[in-house]
């Protein structure tokens, strides 16, 4: 989330690329800059599309 | 973990919270609480997680830890102090929908904060373009009423009247907002007091431990009906029809990954997000997500942020299922949150058959409208739920008439309606041969027919399955779909909002001016049928045709009669 300087406006919600959720200042540590403005909220949230496929592969195998 | 102390927690916290909800219901000033209960009270831990609810509206009970999440982060924990109530209903920050009010009142004991309650209502008036709150031609979210961040409505005690200014100053019907809004408001007082008395009465320890405990049980509860289910990856897919603003369908797509005691639900693949008020909210989604899984699980789970945890929600943003700021979403909440939770059950029909059901209505009707008593010359506004048939199940025929999976709601009596509003109800009858055939059929839809008496009605309606039918289960068929229909000065052939008034959708409209004398019809969808309809026993096809809900005609040509 960004805010205005003043704290009084929201300027930007930022959301996680993958699950959707928010993530604040407080969020940051724990979360995961891809580069491209695309930020996660952490590892698992980056790696899913990969696990993802290899969850679907193993299913049709 | 001491499991008696842990039920005794458990069942005074809920009776709390249904003390909550009669207090609510006997002091708001609208139809939409007082005889639709559209609303939901909790008690949350200082983390946001849920505690406790009671036998509220799902889409509520699920969207409440984000939304106190996202209080808690926005308004830290050592600037909330005693007699503060906090307010938002601030969609994109974990809410629902605007017109859903999310207050919290922090619980003290021994000098510390420890918990919230909490209410959560539906206002049915918020300002927008629309009496009734739900524009079905929004295009931002700017039309859909006052946005509120998380802020202080009540400072120690003391009422925060700037806040209540502003608000009041942007609705149509500030005499009942400040009713309503005092309602919500009286209901986490007395949650507070109820829940002082409890930590008083075991110890703040106890209760805190307790509380842990009993979202540990929850959890793991909630896991061993999660292992009964097959390991692998169910998809499936469902569509909103259009979005009130171009003729397009939306679809919503989920991919449920099961492993172990661990559900992820991976809604990749949703439509981008509409122009029109149908997009869900993060909220939402995961609200929907978690009220499929309940369905299809142990009724008896005590209902807490734990049972959530095995449940896995991914929502990409900027989608159907996760709108980003400023696109409108206003419907999300009612119309797309049945879909979602539809796509999860219908993603693991094929493996749990028995726990699952065929579609249901999937809308509230969301027939809002408002005007000027002629008597009174006061301005009026309704939020009026609607009802729709549930799909058939394993086991039983679907509801018939009952608020869709997200609500938990009542419909308003003639009689109320009759007295509160200028209209007079001519017709409310369930509809013979909507439910969707089946060895168990869906639930029938109804038909309500209203007459203006008022001299201008603006109305405004946001609902789906004008186009689409609620889809059947194992051989079972689709339910019928609904409509708006209306005749002007009660003359001429029924017609749509389209036919008559230019609307882009049948379904999904903004400020249309209904005179008096002047009829609309409200047609809710039915439940799709459940298994093959020549399997359902002949005694209970006679019992249907004996009572109105299937016609002679489709007794022998569908079920074989």
């Amino acid at each position: 989330m960004k805010f205005s300087g003043n704290g009084l406006y929201v300027e930007k919600y930022v959301k996680c690329m993958n699950c959707g959720v928010l993530i604040y200042e407080t969020d940051l540590p724990k979360s995961v800059d891809a580069g491209d403005g695309k930020l996660y909220c952490g590892k698992w949230c980056l790696n899913w599309a990969a696990s993802r496929a290899e969850r679907k592969s193993k299913e049709s195998a | 973990m001491d499991p008696i102390m842990m039920k005794i927690l458990d069942s005074s916290m809920v009776s709390v919270c249904r003390e909550m909800g009669i207090t609510l219901m006997q002091t708001s000033y609208s139809t939409i609480f007082n005889e639709a209960l559209d609303f939901s009270c909790a008690i949350a831990n200082t983390d946001g997680d849920m505690i406790a609810c009671a036998e509220f509206c799902p889409a509520q009970i699920g969207g409440m830890p984000l939304m106190a999440k996202s209080i808690i982060k926005e308004i830290p924990l050592d600037d909330i102090y005693e007699g503060d109530v906090l307010l938002h209903n601030d969609p994109y920050r974990g809410g629902l929908h605007t017109p859903e009010h999310t207050f919290f009142k922090p619980i003290f004991c021994e000098g510390e904060l420890r918990g919230f309650a909490v209410s959560i209502g539906h206002i049915a008036e918020v300002g927008g373009m629309v009496p009734g709150g739900f524009p079905g031609e929004a295009t931002e979210i700017f039309h859909e009423g006052l946005r509120l961040p998380p802020i202080k409505i009540v400072k120690r005690g003391v009422m925060n009247d700037d806040v209540w200014k502003i608000i009041l100053a942007n609705v149509r019907t500030p005499r009942y907002n400040y009713g309503d809004l005092r309602a919500l408001i009286s209901a986490v007082d007395l949650g507070v007091a109820q829940m002082t008395r409890l930590y008083n009465k075991y110890g703040a320890n106890l209760v805190d431990q307790t509380s842990k405990d009993l979202m540990d049980y929850s959890e793991r509860r909630m896991r061993a009906e999660i292992e009964k289910i097959p390991d692998g990856i169910y998809a499936f897919e469902d569509l909103v029809e259009d979005d009130g603003i171009e003729d397009r369908q939306y679809k919503i797509a989920v991919e449920v990954h099961k492993t172990g005691s661990d559900v992820i639900a991976d809604y990749t693949g949703s439509s981008s997000q509409a122009k029109g008020p149908i997009n869900a909210t993060l909220g939402v989604t995961m609200s929907a997500t978690y009220n499929a899984m309940l369905h299809m699980t142990d009724p008896d789970i005590p209902k807490n942020s734990g049972c959530f945890r095995p449940i896995k929600v991914i929502a990409p943003p900027t989608t159907v299922v996760n709108v980003d700021f400023p696109a409108p979403e206003v419907g999300g909440n009612t119309e797309t949150h049945p879909r979602i939770a539809g796509t999860v059950i219908g993603a693991l029909a094929g493996v749990i058959p028995h726990l699952a059901m065929a579609a249901e209505g999937c809308t509230h009707g969301n027939f809002v409208f408002g005007g000027v008593h002629a008597a009174s010359k006061e301005f009026f506004a309704c939020y009026d739920i609607e009802v729709v048939g549930w799909g058939g199940r394993s086991f039983a025929d679907g509801n018939d008439a009952c608020d869709s999976i997200n609500g938990n709601c009542r419909v308003t009596p003639v009689e109320v309606f009759e007295v509160r509003y200028p209209w007079r109800v001519k017709e409310w009858a369930f509809r013979e041969d909507s439910g969707g055939p089946g060895k168990f059929r869906g639930g029938v839809g109804y038909t309500k027919t209203l007459e203006c008496l008022n001299d201008e009605i603006i109305i405004s309606q946001m609902t789906d399955r004008h186009k689409t039918y609620p889809w059947g289960l194992k051989g079972g068929l689709p339910g019928d779909n609904g409509a708006t229909l209306f005749k002007q000065g009660g003359k001429g052939n029924w017609k749509n909002a389209v036919q008559l008034y230019g609307k882009a959708s049948p379904s999904k409209y903004s400020n249309i001016s209904i005179k008096k004398g002047d009829l609309v019809s409200l047609v809710m969808p039915a439940g799709g049928g459940y298994g093959d309809p020549k399997d359902r026993s002949h005694k209970a096809v006679k019992q249907d045709v004996a009572e109105g809900y299937v016609s002679i005609n489709a007794a022998k040509n569908i079920y074989g009669l």
